[in-house]
């Protein structure tokens, strides 16, 4: 392949053999060279063109080496750009997907996971993640119609279920709404939640969406992306078992003993 | 090279045009080859709104509370017979489910699909009870009975609850093998449907056993 150069008049001819031929039957001006060069802008009085011997004939195997290599590159590249950006390609983005959701609040903190039967002061209502009972609220699709303790469904939220959580002045119907999108899909759970203050709040393990309306669209957008997906355990952690008692406070060590003795639970 | 000029000189000029045109043309064979690859080596990773996705999604949670109900008779079970049945089943299909997850990791989609679940199925609307409930799942008011229950009577509803769950199970995985060309998909499938159905005939038998005890 010639390297080229646009070298301009004062630059003698400067053909470099890759091949490494000898320039055997270099003629002059043959080959396409008929041309004139055209709309040479600095195109200045024209010097006599002497004939010059270069190697006009063309070194086809270098050229043709070089431009499949070039080519295969390049698909290589195409290749992986294809991959990585293939729609829901290799890189599913639960996280892009949740941050793309409008009111969404993403908690970044360092939360902890430590197991305890006290009672946990969060700082968020209804909490988003922390530590937790040792016990899980089931989240089986289950819709309780009672508060249940913090303590057991941040243990939910980290084997990745979603949390829908609604003032209980909710009006019957819009619960009824709730309640199609939670009963019998496992990693989800549903109950009332006094003082909260929007009629609708959903918690996955560190993000909230806050809305105020059954049939806002962002509660399918929030449990699309996060359900499962925030699992701190992946997606084969427990919805099953657990406990599904309701109330304030966790159950003591007691009780959760008795739930994994067979039984006796509230 | 498809755009080279020679100078008079016989410079050869490798205009910026054609250059583009050479690396344009060189993606998009990059493209169609990864686009083409991937459809016929890898069989055509499934999609979104295919039968192997929703059957993936779907078969979880239909399997997941068949762990529920198998954890529930390991625990609370009367006779060793039912507690090993619902071991045997809880750890079987929990295992099943992380080959299912594992699966949309590979196809690189969404845990939940954008569709109503079933939707994969020919009939599928119509096989969805109590809203999201998929064939032969119980309803939550079911689960809390099993859960709720001493003695013999966990037996009997265990076996009642598994033997209609896993009906509705093989119901599922005929859906999918009739849709289906997917080597990993049809292979699980096919030894879900096996094994489900030979644990039917264990719980029916198992049902008269425990009748005459």
């Amino acid at each position: 392949m010639s390297i080229s150069t646009q070298g301009g008049e004062q630059h003698r001819p400067n053909v470099v053999k890759v091949g490494g031929k000898p320039a055997a039957g270099a003629k002059p001006n043959t080959g396409g060279g008929k041309t004139p060069p055209k709309g040479g802008k600095g195109g200045g009085p024209k010097k006599p063109i002497t004939p010059v011997k270069v190697n006009q004939g063309r070194n086809w195997g270098p050229i043709a080496m070089f431009t499949a290599v070039g080519l295969l590159a390049a698909g290589i590249i195409g290749w992986g750009v294809w991959a990585a950006f293939r729609p829901g390609g290799a890189g599913y983005g639960w996280e892009g997907r949740a941050e793309g959701i409008s009111g969404i609040t993403h908690f970044t903190q360092d939360f902890g996971r430590e197991h305890t039967y006290d009672q946990v002061k969060y700082e968020q209502s209804p909490p988003v993640g922390g530590n937790h009972s040792y016990a899980w609220q089931t989240c089986m699709g289950n819709v309780y119609d009672a508060q249940i303790p913090n303590e057991h469904a941040m243990h939910s939220l980290e084997h990745g279920a979603v949390w829908i959580t609604y003032r209980p002045d909710l009006p019957a119907d819009q619960v009824a709404k709730l309640a199609a999108k939670v009963t019998g899909v496992e990693k989800m759970m549903m109950s009332p939640y006094p003082g909260l203050d929007k009629p609708i709040s959903l918690q996955a393990w560190g993000y909230q969406l806050k809305v105020d309306n059954a049939d806002d669209a962002r509660i399918g957008d929030f449990i699309g992306a996060l359900r499962v997906n925030a699992s701190l355990e992946g997606p084969t952690a427990l919805c099953s078992g657990g406990n599904t008692a309701t109330g304030e406070k966790p159950l003591t060590e007691q009780q959760v003993a008795a739930l994994n003795n067979g039984g006796m639970q509230g | 090279m498809t755009d080279t000029r020679n100078s008079p000189r016989g410079f050869t000029i490798v205009s910026a045009r054609g250059l583009a045109l050479v690396t344009a043309v060189a993606l998009l064979v990059g493209l169609s080859l990864g686009f083409g690859l991937s459809r016929v080596l890898g069989s055509g990773s499934p999609a979104d709104d295919s039968a192997e996705a929703g059957f993936a999604r779907d078969m979880t949670a239909h399997h997941a509370q068949a762990v529920a109900m198998g954890m529930i008779a390991t625990k609370k079970g009367y006779s060793h017979e039912v507690r090993t049945m619902g071991e045997d089943i809880a750890m079987t299909q929990q295992g099943q489910i992380g080959i299912m997850s594992q699966w949309l990791r590979d196809w690189g989609l969404n845990n939940n699909g954008s569709g109503r679940p079933m939707a994969w199925m020919p009939d599928g609307d119509q096989v969805l009870t109590n809203g999201n409930l998929m064939p032969g799942m119980a309803t939550q008011a079911e689960m809390d009975a099993l859960q709720n229950a001493t003695g013999k009577e966990v037996d009997r509803l265990f076996l009642e609850m598994m033997i209609k769950h896993h009906l509705g199970g093989v119901h599922m995985v005929d859906a999918v093998l009739e849709q289906s060309e997917d080597p990993d998909v049809t292979w699980l499938a096919k030894s879900m449907k096996a094994g489900q159905q030979a644990e039917i005939s264990d719980m029916q038998r198992l049902q008269e056993t425990l009748a005459k005890r």
